[in-house]
C-alpha cells in the first residue's frame, strides 16, 4: 500500500489546546470540557465534555455532536483516535 | 458480485449484529475494535464481524452509509448503536443488555462469524 493511501501518516499533529477550542465555540456553555493527548503523539485524544446541549439527545446524538465539530480532522486522519465522553447536566 | 457498498447494506441489513472492526475477533488489531468486540462478547451478542482493513474504500462506504466516522461501529438489527465508547458506556449501565434483549430476545444465540466482503 502507498502512503497516499494512508494520508494519516503524512499529516501534522494536532495539538490538544486546537480541538479543546474548536470544542468551547461549538459549546459555549460546557460545564466541564478536557481534552487529554492520550499517546502524546498528537493524533489520539480523549474527549470529555459535560454540557446542556446533551440534555434529553440520546447518547448516540451526544458523540454525533462532538464528532461533527472535528469531523475535518476525523477525516483527514490527523485525528487518528478519537475516545468520547460526553455528560449532560445533572 | 456486487458493489462494496451494497455488501455493506446487506450486511448491516440482515445480520443481527454487526460490528465493523479493524482485524478480524481471532486476530484484533485494534484497541478500540477489541473493547467494541468485548463488550459485545459480556453482553451475550451474536457477532458479525467485518474487518475493514482489507480496502481503505471499506471505511469510507461505511462512513457514508452510517453517518459515523469512526471505527469500530455496532448495528443491532440495522440501527447504529455507535463505537467502542458507547458500546462500552451501554454495557455498564446496562442498556446494550436491554436493547440486545428487545431486539433478539435473551434467549439469543452467541455465534460470531466473520464476513468477508468481495474486493473488486
Amino acid at each position: 500500500m502507498s502512503a497516499l493511501q494512508f494520508p494519516v501518516d503524512t499529516m501534522a499533529a494536532m495539538e490538544a489546546e486546537d480541538i479543546r477550542e474548536l470544542l468551547v465555540r461549538a459549546f459555549p456553555d460546557a460545564l466541564e470540557l478536557e481534552v487529554e493527548d492520550r499517546t502524546g503523539t498528537g493524533d489520539h485524544f480523549q474527549v470529555t465534555v459535560a454540557s446542556p446541549a446533551f440534555d434529553g439527545i440520546s447518547l448516540l446524538d451526544q458523540h454525533r455532536r462532538v464528532n461533527d465539530v472535528l469531523s475535518a480532522h476525523l477525516a483527514d486522519g490527523s485525528i487518528h483516535e478519537l475516545r468520547i465522553k460526553t455528560k449532560g447536566t445533572p | 458480485m456486487k458493489e462494496l457498498r451494497e455488501q455493506i447494506e446487506d450486511v448491516i441489513k440482515h445480520e443481527p449484529v454487526a460490528l465493523f472492526m479493524k482485524g478480524t475477533p481471532q486476530m484484533v488489531m485494534c484497541g478500540n475494535s477489541y473493547r467494541a468486540l468485548n463488550a459485545l462478547q459480556t453482553a451475550e451478542a451474536p457477532i458479525t464481524a467485518v474487518d475493514i482493513l482489507p480496502d481503505p474504500r471499506i471505511r469510507h462506504e461505511l462512513s457514508a452509509l452510517s453517518g459515523w466516522p469512526t471505527n469500530p461501529q455496532v448495528f443491532v438489527n440495522g440501527e447504529l448503536v455507535g463505537g467502542a465508547d458507547i458500546v462500552e458506556e451501554l454495557l455498564a449501565s446496562g442498556e446494550l443488555v436491554q436493547r440486545l434483549d428487545g431486539a433478539l430476545g435473551s434467549d439469543r444465540p452467541q455465534d460470531v462469524k466473520v464476513v468477508a466482503l468481495e474486493l473488486a
